[in-house]
């Protein structure tokens, strides 16, 4: 039998995902990271992206912003601002994000905190709208 | 007759009123069960934040971070949660009754207050004490992004020290029929003491991108759930008590109704044996 993992998604809304998966990619701060059973125990931030968990063959995918990632005793467990499923994203209303968060960066004065915010919003933007070109 | 007309008329208004209430509990039902799926959705989130947070604040030395600073001073900041409307019974009363007590057993210190919901702004405008923000209507469409607001600006406040101790006081969700004023210390942030059996599991973590990093963006987070919590809890605890209040109302109403009733059928009564005595004693007459 092949051991699996526990993966939890949670958000300040919900629990998106509670289920035993094989292997869990995730789009680390440092880097894209790829959890399979018996990972050491980690706690990272995540990047907007693409998180897919992989079970019984099937890949599913989602788009998380925002968050962290801990492993400790095959236990995944993500914390995460929002999760979508592909199939929830709304093309139309990540398309105007990303129109307003290009206009907002465009401006030259802006104060630190705001450029940081809005760059944020094209990053999730962004990542909906690139996981929607894939699929 | 005029008093059987206004009887009548009275039992009327009193129905009417009760329809009202009655209507005004259902709509409080279904808002309820909302707000209470609402907080059993946020709580797995709570949760896990807290333990990532404890575990973290045990590795790290509590002088970290700024948000863990413990100051003599005694400034202190009250965020205040109350409703928009009324008609909630004992809801708005009771946090103000709490709030006002606990400014008078603490009058040494400096206290300020940030008040939520229109009801409490009213009240406590009139009241002698510093109000340093009002967040007026805030039940309409409240949802993560404003908590997140309202905590940025509570840690804002603590860090750039204008206060010491920042509080939440608000109505905890117990059950439908009972809420229950709490007063819960936000900053500065005290972790749980990770205790004899907890300590053996502290796992070794591999952090990226390092400690300190994670840990400024959890208490960043961690402000921003606790505050979404507490707003949760109100809301959910205002609607409890509104249906709780309606429907007694609706009750009081039924037996306002039962006893008019009964005094507009002993009016007739007496109306009608008043009648009956006339006719009898005219009929007397006529034959005499």
């Amino acid at each position: 039998m092949k051991q699996k993992l526990t993966l939890n998604i949670v958000t300040p809304k919900k629990q998106i995902v509670s289920e035993e998966v094989d292997q869990v990619n995730v789009p680390g701060i440092e880097g894209d990271l790829g959890i399979l059973y018996d990972h050491a125990p980690i706690l990272t931030t995540l990047r907007s992206g693409q998180l897919s968990y992989e079970k019984d063959g099937e890949t599913i995918a989602l788009v998380v912003s925002g968050g962290y990632l801990e492993v400790t005793d095959n236990r995944v467990t993500v914390l995460a601002e929002t999760g979508e499923f592909l199939h929830e994203i709304d093309r139309h209303r990540a398309e105007i994000a990303q129109a307003v968060a290009e206009k907002q960066l465009s401006q030259t004065d802006l104060s630190e905190e705001e450029f940081i915010e809005a760059q944020k919003k094209l990053f999730r933007a962004v990542a909906r709208l690139e996981n929607l070109s894939d699929n | 007759m005029a008093n059987l007309k206004v009887i009548k008329r009275r039992i009327q208004s009193v129905k009417n009123t009760q329809q009202i209430t009655k209507a005004m509990k259902l709509v409080a039902a279904s808002k309820l069960r909302k707000a209470q799926q609402a907080i059993l959705e946020a709580r797995p989130y709570a949760i896990k934040m807290m333990d990532v947070l404890n575990h973290l604040a045990a590795r790290c030395s509590s002088d970290l971070h700024p948000m863990f600073e413990v100051r003599e001073e005694n400034r202190h900041l009250f965020l205040i949660i109350t409703s928009d409307k009324g008609l909630c019974g004992g809801f708005n009363s009771s946090i103000v009754r709490k709030m006002s007590q606990h400014l008078k057993n603490n009058g040494q210190n400096e206290n300020s207050l940030i008040v939520a919901g229109k009801k409490g702004i009213d009240i406590f405008r009139n009241r002698s004490v510093t109000v340093q923000e009002e967040i007026p209507l805030w039940t309409k469409d409240f949802d993560y992004i404003k908590a997140q607001g309202i905590a940025e600006n509570l840690s804002t406040l603590f860090s750039e020290k204008k206060f010491d101790k920042v509080f939440m006081v608000y109505n905890e969700f117990k059950s439908v029929m009972q809420q229950e004023v709490v007063v819960e210390q936000l900053l500065p942030v005290v972790p749980e003491e990770l205790s004899g059996k907890n300590s053996a599991i502290v796992v070794d973590y591999i952090y990226e991108p390092n400690e300190e990093a994670i840990l400024a963006d959890l208490l960043k987070r961690y402000m921003a759930v606790e505050v979404y919590r507490a707003f949760l809890e109100s809301s959910a605890s205002e609607h409890g008590a509104r249906m709780t209040a309606m429907d007694s109302a609706t009750r009081n109403a039924g037996e306002m109704i039962e006893g008019l009733t009964l005094t507009y059928n002993k009016a007739r009564q007496a109306y009608i044996t008043k009648e009956l005595i006339e006719i009898v004693n005219g009929a007397e007459a006529l034959k005499g």
